[in-house]
């Protein structure tokens, strides 16, 4: 009993990480609609950032990670002035290949700088697990999770309450109609580019920190994509509930499926539930219904 | 020269026909002797070579059909190619089929595989379902190790031994080239006569507006699900070919990556073209022999010296990422775009294109 709560609390708190780094690939989707799939690459670009600046540069850690939330940023900003401003306005395929050969071009990138030696980055938080009563926590999971949840909370009031906010989900909706109010598009796209950056930062220090790390960790951008697409493409509250269900669901599959089919099983089934949940709504759980016209 | 200045139809079979003019017959069979006499004075690298190029031709064609013509973003297709390999595999290990069965069947058993896709296609549009495709991937990996070991093998893989037809046994490069080979002209052949079809062109009437399509009286889910199910059919086919030439079956083989790949492979040849896929096709697959082939060469580089062999993995990584940003920017219509450019201004000639 006590086992499978503790894959049930840690399975969430994974949900809650893949939510942080959905809510890299909402906040861009919805202003740009383009969906990065170099996401992950950006989280690794991230975390090995702040290995650079903390083991081989030697500064002290308040001063790196503001330094990487900066890098990332601009990072960010790049990869939307060089490669999708000349694309906008092109069709889907085009979006899908950039950003995909992106994630292939940076990943070879990364090896190059950072080769694919095991890089161990520092504990940013104090390490050990808490623990609550008889169950063992991951503290830097724990506080992830926790950001994650401040940060929907802040984004849903930014996209709903702002100024800023509703003029970067005017432009969500329709670029043209944006342009032609008078919003500026470019100005909210490269704005959510850079958020997205450091969002990416921020997943890549909570979740790497205190441990080994290569350039596969960017796997994650992947696994989280069920995520992503439960909650629908648009919507950052959403996250938060997607995130629970794939991670929760997560835990019971790993407690109840793994014993007899030998481990594995938490990295698939929340693809499973992500394509019985598209069959029913296309759009995810909360992602906007448009209606098409000719 | 090969083509005609102008169109000069009379008949309606003229009009229909692949091949219209002598020049072009004349070519068309040159080409084909070449293809056939190729590996009688060619070294066994360079067939080696050209019977993983055939392979992956088949795969990129079908990958041409669903995402060129039907307009569907499969990301799934080297999944696809998995599942093809392993029910060839599978069939030959344990029943000793023979392949004029088992290379259809395995065709079949992928092309279901890629229909549930296609299902899924017809609920979900747009960057869900490129999204979704991705899914297949990691389910068909998880699959493949979780099945009983005694059906295909799990972490060991499956290992066969040299498939025969009439008791011609395909146990050299050699040999295995003409099985590929004739089994790669007659998909290529079919897929020119598909996109020219019906079928073909309500596939580009979907891809260009699923909705005026719907309107004009083409049934899209139909289409949609179709254009997996033959994508797939082709990746499945090119799988069994692969693992009877390599003899080994292990669904690491099998990654995302390779979709990547065959993707950059229609994006630099050009979507929406059957010689794109092929120019496509070629092209990359000699960079990548080049990049192996000078990979060593770069870690003599002082700078690069620490990164021993995996400096050709990065290398390879970055010029693929690199080749399909710079395509979707700057030549979005892949080679044959260029071809074409050639094509029409001799035909006009001497007015300026």
């Amino acid at each position: 009993m006590i086992s499978l709560l503790s894959h049930v609390i840690n399975g969430a708190l994974t949900g809650l990480l893949f939510a942080l780094i959905s809510m890299g690939f909402v906040i861009i989707y919805r202003s740009a609609r383009v969906f990065n799939f170099a996401q992950g690459e950006v989280v690794v670009v991230g975390a090995f950032i702040l290995w650079s600046f903390t083991q081989y540069l030697g500064l002290p850690m308040w001063l790196s990670i503001v330094l990487t939330f900066a890098f990332s940023a601009v990072l960010g900003l790049l990869i939307e002035r060089i490669i999708l401003r000349p694309l906008v306005g092109e069709e889907l395929f085009a979006l899908v290949m950039v950003t995909i050969g992106l994630l292939v071009f940076l990943r070879g990138a990364i090896l190059v700088v950072w080769s694919a030696d095991v890089h161990f980055i520092p504990p940013v938080f104090v390490s050990a697990g808490i623990r609550v009563g008889p169950l063992v926590v991951d503290k830097s999971l724990a506080v992830g999770g926790g950001i994650t949840l401040l940060l929907a909370v802040a984004f849903s009031w930014f996209f709903n309450r702002t100024r800023m906010g509703m003029e970067m989900t005017a432009v969500a909706e329709d670029h043209q109609i944006a342009l032609s109010l008078g919003l500026k598009v470019k100005r909210s796209i490269a704005l959510s580019w850079a958020i997205s950056g450091v969002l990416c930062a921020l997943a890549a220090i909570t979740f790497v920190s205190g441990k080994g790390m290569t350039f596969m960790v960017g796997d994650i951008g992947l696994t989280a994509l069920p995520v992503a697409l439960l909650a629908g493409l648009e919507s950052i509250g959403g996250l938060i509930l997607a995130g629970l269900i794939v991670g929760i669901s997560m835990g019971f599959a790993e407690y109840f499926l793994d014993p007899p089919l030998q481990g594995g099983v938490g990295a698939v089934f929340p693809f499973f539930i992500m394509i019985i949940v598209l069959l029913i709504r296309p759009t995810g759980l909360f992602g906007w219904k448009t209606i098409e016209r000719i | 020269m090969t083509l005609p200045a102008g169109v000069y139809a009379k008949t309606y079979d003229e009009d229909q026909a692949l091949i219209r003019t002598r020049p072009q017959w004349f070519f068309f069979i040159a080409i084909m002797i070449f293809i056939f006499v190729l590996p009688l004075f060619a070294g066994g690298k360079v067939v080696g070579m050209m019977n993983m190029v055939w392979i992956t031709l088949i795969a990129v064609v079908g990958l041409q059909i669903n995402v060129g013509y039907a307009g569907q973003v499969n990301l799934g297709q080297s999944a696809f190619i998995g599942v093809g390999a392993y029910a060839a595999g599978a069939l030959t290990f344990h029943f000793s089929a023979p392949i004029w069965l088992t290379i259809p069947a395995a065709g079949i058993s992928a092309a279901l595989f890629g229909a549930i896709f296609g299902l899924a296609a017809v609920r979900v549009k747009g960057f869900y379902l490129a999204l979704t495709t991705i899914a297949a991937q990691f389910i068909f990996a998880f699959t493949m190790l979780k099945l009983p070991k005694a059906w295909f093998g799990q972490i060991e893989g499956l290992r066969l031994n040299p498939v025969s037809l009439l008791g011609f046994k395909f146990d050299t490069d050699v040999r295995m080239y003409y099985l590929i080979a004739v089994v790669a002209v007659l998909m290529v052949y079919g897929a020119w006569g598909l996109v020219r079809s019906r079928t073909g062109r309500a596939f580009v009437a979907v891809r260009d507006n699923d909705n005026a399509a719907d309107i004009i009286g083409i049934n899209v889910f139909y289409y949609k699900a179709l254009s997996f199910f033959i994508g797939a059919f082709y990746a499945g086919v090119a799988g069994a070919l692969w693992g009877y030439y390599i003899r080994y079956i292990l669904s690491d083989m099998f990654t995302l990556w390779l979709s990547v790949w065959y993707l950059g492979m229609l994006i630099v040849g050009g979507m929406g073209s059957i010689l794109g896929a092929i120019i496509g096709t070629v092209v990359i697959r000699l960079l990548q022999e080049f990049i192996t082939y000078f990979g060593p060469w770069i870690t003599e580089i002082k700078i690069f010296s620490g990164m021993g062999f995996e400096i050709i993995f990065a290398s390879m990584n970055m010029f693929l990422g690199g080749v399909i940003i710079l395509f979707v920017i700057f030549e979005p219509r892949g080679l044959v775009h260029r071809w074409n450019i050639i094509k029409e201004s001799y035909r006009i000639w001497p007015f300026p294109h």
